[in-house]
């Protein structure tokens, strides 16, 4: 017989951590069991190269629930968030460059079109409306539309009088978002169209889905959220990387009482009848709780840590339906110097390199690299997102060198022809990322000291993510809110008493935001006080 | 209603199946009704169209989803209407004459599938049960008028209770998790989800971007399948039914309804715009400058055209201009016709699969991926995917003996050429080429027989059936103008934002294809405002 606990988390990364450090804070005896040597999941950072930093998953933070932050006292344990001001995105000959610096961006718009201008002032504050509309659905445990409780739809009848409250206007635009695709919405508003390309962007970050594709809109608005809390939050990097959110989470976690394990992967969950009673680590040792938290997604937790047999048919067959398809990949540089972009000859400053570097430049551009995609090719001329963490935090780069983050969209999971992710292919997706830079900074390969390739096999071996999801299943509109990860089973609950999901394969889903882990951990402190004023203390023991 | 307002209560835009199907079942109620269209003959693009001295050829494909109560209400059966009802539904060719079969009886189309997958096989009689019950869903949806969730009232508020327990009444909590869930799926994940042949998921999925701009991995391609076999009795594969005569006689049959029901169909005269008066709609302008004074004005136009040309813009307003504006019409689809000087001989088809529906490309989810990725470019596919029809098969009085003639219907034909314009002989030319090179594939010698070929691009479809965009559904069909907010929200319950003016075409709720619906559903609104005032 192991050790016993109230709660066990599988996972540190950092929504197993929120849920630690929440499940602590209200007096629950909890550990965290970690596969790897360290913490952080997907939000980590690691000296990849020796004095070489690098976030090397995960790379910016817009979305991490404010409250969390307070609640935890974050900044106490060190989270400090620099800003990542703007995105640039660079062109033949020119840019577009949009700064926090309202005035500047206006002025930037303006030289290419005047009523783009305009319309990006209307277009920003009808978002933050629109942000401001949905903000309660991320804080919500989604109902069940089969089987609806009157107190699970409670909330849902708050946002049937904030809808009420929306005029006209703001109601068909949120429906637009719910239904469209960015592009297509955009170009309601827009005619620049690197600008259109380079806003639809992010709406397709990390799903399967071109910027044409019907349901990419509504992650447009995923991105305002952050807004909403103040422009500095809205897009920043945590000094040390991401790995500093995950970190700062884990101490917190840690004061409040709960012990942390790396190197402890574990290898199945015990079952008795329809209950967890803890889990098996891959050693032969045993823990035992109360409650078993997994903030893995969906396929790792019910089709390879639960034992065959313990779950029926019918939901190992959702789960089984459930879509993943890794899209993306990320080439991380280490350069001997600062990259100069072709499209800033001579620059006095290096202002346009402190934010995102989109690499973006026109409509069809992206969405010919979603068609290499769809027929099972790595993009020919992929979309990346890149971004250089040395020049807000120089401290992950010896003095006067560099790191370079590049999201690359899109690296299928699954290869056409029979093909798979090898040496081979990684090596292949590194160099077309490098061809692509080329192009706008032609000296690339001779800044290159060391680089760093994940294909999205290599995100599903390091960091657990099916197929290499980085958000723990596609955000597509039917695997989102009561549907996430499987219909009737969307509250953090799962067919196995005691067992919880709390990653972001539950809702609201992916990005370093923390909410499923904080609204997981708070669900199952009220479903175990609720036992235990029924049962008495220790009940259910 | 004062009767001295004139000598219309209604007068009805444009003699479409929808116009004229909202004006019969006006007439009927005691309306006296004026139907006004632009072209020579009633119909729109329902029309029977004449591609040779004496051959003709449907413009719709197929009248397989008209809704069987206006059928039945308007008589049309006694005003000649004659209906063609295939046992074979659709049959997707594959090369080497082999092929995945529809007919209506399921057992028997699940027979067929044993050739491509025993699974399927075994799996097809409970995934054509689940698809005929997602289907009853939609037609439930499709029959009444949207809620108003711009100014929810309480009859809106019970709708949707009514709604919410009717999804239920389907099969419990499960069916109702699907139901939502499944809707915003693209239409290679649902038939992914439940078949295990390419082939046979490929021939399902047809259904989910036919006429939309959309490929078979765009989310709400399932809505659109589960739309498309509404009210009828297909199961998935689709209807194959037609009207003897072709569409044409649909449409002429509705006229003589109207008729009948004491209304008016004027022919050969435009409508040029529609007269307001005190902010209500008060008639009609013609275009030799007669003024027709109604009580209503409908309009089986696209709501663009109705929105943006039959309106003074000063009573429209600017941002209702600009949100006409902004309603979605990306028409990919053309049709060309050929008139053979003998029978096609399909290697995969038997006689009696000719009289469906043939579908040709549609091998694979990816082939009909490729086939409309170069439209989003303006370019035309390598390999189009066809939906084709040989009219002649089960009806041959449309063309002279020993005539045949084969109507193909091209997706994802870009409404503008990136190279090129529609009004180029050669680019005409280069389509019908590619169907005859295509349909040559599975029926060898055909290109010989051709004795006459005609062209519908998506621009003919603007310039002669006057839709924006070439958009034979009046309105893409996305999610995002879908129900409650189709073509847009605050104009989904047939009333435009002019009051007095309504919209019964494909444009309006339940959309497109020749259904009868949006006209039907219209012209129970329009009555009971009109009883109102």
């Amino acid at each position: 017989m192991g050790e016993r606990y109230d709660a066990i988390v599988i996972g540190g990364g950092h929504n197993g951590l929120t849920a630690a450090a929440y499940l602590a804070r209200s007096g629950l005896r909890t550990v965290v069991l970690e596969r790897r040597h360290l913490l952080g999941g997907a939000a980590v950072t690691e000296e990849v190269f020796p004095g070489f930093r690098f976030s090397v998953a995960s790379y910016v933070v817009s979305l991490l629930r404010p409250e969390i932050i307070r609640d935890l006292n974050l900044p106490a344990h060190g989270l400090e968030i620099l800003p990542l001001d703007g995105t640039m995105t660079p062109l033949d000959g020119d840019y577009l460059w949009r700064v926090n610096d309202h005035g500047r961006t206006m002025r930037e718009l303006r030289r290419w079109s005047i009523s783009d201008a305009e319309a990006y002032e209307e277009y920003g504050q009808l978002m933050v409306d629109m942000a401001r509309f949905v903000k309660p659905i991320l804080a919500m445990t989604p109902p069940d539309p089969g089987r609806p409780r009157p107190t699970e739809w409670l909330p849902l009848g708050q946002m049937v009088k904030a809808w009420r409250a929306l005029s006209n206007r703001q109601r068909d635009v949120f429906i637009q978002l719910m239904t469209m695709s960015a592009t297509e919405f955009l170009q309601q508003w827009f005619e620049t169209d690197p600008l259109i390309a380079t806003m639809s962007a992010s709406g397709i970050i990390g799903t399967f889905q071109g910027v044409r594709s019907p349901g990419t809109a509504y992650v447009l608005l995923h991105h305002y959220m952050g807004e909403i809390d103040g422009a500095f939050r809205a897009w920043g990097i945590p000094r040390g990387g991401t790995g500093g959110v995950s970190n700062a989470i884990g101490d917190a976690a840690r004061a409040l009482g709960a012990e942390i394990r790396c190197r402890a992967t574990v290898g199945s969950l015990l079952v008795e009848g329809d209950r967890v009673t803890g889990v098996a680590l891959d050693t032969g040792e045993e823990l035992h709780a109360d409650v078993v938290l997994s903030s893995l997604d969906a396929r790792q937790t019910f089709l390879k840590l639960t034992p065959s047999g313990a779950l029926d048919r019918s939901f190992t067959d959702e789960v089984g339906r459930f879509r993943f398809r890794g899209s993306s990949g990320k080439v991380n540089l280490a350069l001997d110097a600062l990259p100069e972009f072709s499209c800033l000859p001579n620059s006095v400053t290096t202002e346009h390199l402190r934010g995102a570097l989109s690499f973006s430049p026109s409509v069809e551009r992206m969405e010919l690299a979603y068609d290499d995609a769809k027929h099972g090719r790595p993009s020919r001329r992929p979309y990346i997102d890149m971004i250089i963490p040395t020049m807000v935090d120089p401290s992950m780069a010896p003095p006067g060198k560099h790191v370079m983050s590049c999201f690359v969209q899109y690296a299928p999971y699954h290869l056409a022809d029979g093909k798979r992710w090898d040496d081979q292919q990684r090596d292949a997706l590194g160099e077309t990322v490098i061809d692509t830079i080329e192009e706008r900074v032609p000296k690339i390969r001779d800044l290159i000291l060391h680089k760093q390739v994940l294909t999205p096999l290599d995100m599903e071996e390091t960091f657990g993510l099916s197929e290499g999801n980085i958000f723990q299943g596609e955000l597509s509109l039917e695997q989102l809110f009561f549907n996430r990860p499987v219909p009737g089973w969307a509250g953090f609950r799962t067919p196995l008493r005691s067992l919880w999901m709390c990653g972001s394969a539950v809702h609201p889903g992916g990005g370093i935001m923390g909410a499923p882990g904080r609204i997981a951990a708070l669900e199952v402190a009220k479903e175990l006080r609720r036992g235990r004023s029924r049962t008495g203390a220790g009940g259910g023991r | 209603m004062s009767a001295s307002a004139g000598r219309f209560d209604v007068v009805v835009v444009g003699a479409g199946h929808n116009g004229l199907t909202c004006a019969a079942l006006l007439g009927r109620a005691g309306l006296r009704v004026l139907v006004v269209e632009r072209r020579e003959r009633v119909g729109g693009a329902a029309d029977t169209v004449e591609i040779a001295p004496g051959v003709r050829a449907p413009l719709a494909h197929g009248i397989g989803r008209m809704r069987g109560s206006v059928v039945r209400e308007l008589e049309l059966e006694r005003h000649g209407l004659r209906f063609i009802r295939p046992n074979a539904l659709a049959t997707a060719l594959h090369p080497g004459g082999r092929a995945v079969r529809f007919v209506r009886d399921p057992h028997r189309t699940a027979d067929g599938l044993r050739e491509w997958s025993a699974k399927d096989a075994e799996a097809w009689a409970s995934f054509d049960r689940k698809v005929r019950a997602l289907a009853s869903v939609m037609a439930w949806l499709h029959a009444m008028t949207p809620p108003d969730l711009v100014a929810p009232s309480m009859a809106d508020a019970v709708a949707a209770l009514k709604l919410g327990s009717a999804l239920r009444g389907l099969g419990g909590p499960s069916n109702l998790r699907e139901t939502i869930r499944v809707l915003p799926t693209a239409v290679a994940d649902f038939v992914e989800d439940h078949l295990d042949s390419d082939a046979v998921r490929t021939a399902v999925a047809v259904g989910g971007v036919r006429y939309t701009a959309m490929g078979p991995r765009a989310a709400g391609s399932t809505a659109v399948l589960l739309a498309e076999l509404a009210g009828t009795t297909s199961g998935p594969a689709g209807e194959s039914a037609t009207a003897a005569g072709g569409p044409g006689a649909l449409s002429e049959a509705l006229a003589a309804a109207v008729r009948a029901a004491g209304g008016e169909v004027r022919c050969g005269t435009e409508v040029r715009r529609v007269t307001v008066a005190g902010d209500r709609a008060s008639g009609v302008v013609l275009a030799g400058g007669e003024e027709v004074a109604a009580g209503a004005v409908v309009s089986g136009a696209d709501p663009r055209r109705t929105l943006l040309d039959l309106i003074d813009p000063e009573v429209l307003g600017p941002s209702l201009g600009w949100r006409a504006g902004t309603i979605r019409v990306p028409g990919t689809v053309a049709k060309v016709h050929l008139a053979l000087d003998g029978p096609p001989a399909f290697t995969a088809a038997s006689d009696g699969e000719v009289e469906g529906r043939l579908l040709v490309n549609a091998t694979g989810i990816d082939e009909l991926d490729l086939a409309f990725d170069p439209s989003k470019y303006g370019r035309l596919p390598e390999r189009p995917f066809l939906d084709v029809t040989v009219p002649t098969a089960a009806d041959p009085t449309l063309a002279p003996e020993g005539t045949h003639v084969v109507s193909a219907m091209v997706q994802w034909v870009p409404f503008e050429l990136r190279d090129g314009s529609w009004d180029d002989a050669a680019s005409r030319d280069a389509l019908a080429d590619l169907v005859t090179t295509s349909l040559e594939e599975h029926a060898p010698g055909l290109a010989g027989h051709v004795v006459a070929r005609h062209v519908v691009t998506p621009a003919d479809l603007e310039r002669e059936y006057g839709l924006t965009g070439g958009h034979p559904l009046h309105a893409e069909p996305g999610l995002d103008q879908f129900f409650a907010w189709r073509p847009a929200l605050g104009m989904a319950r047939y009333r435009l934002p002019v009051p007095g003016l309504y919209l019964c075409g494909s444009g309006a709720h339940p959309g497109g294809g020749i259904t009868g619906a949006p006209g039907a559903n219209a012209a129970r609104e329009i009555q009971a405002d009109l009883r109102r005032r």
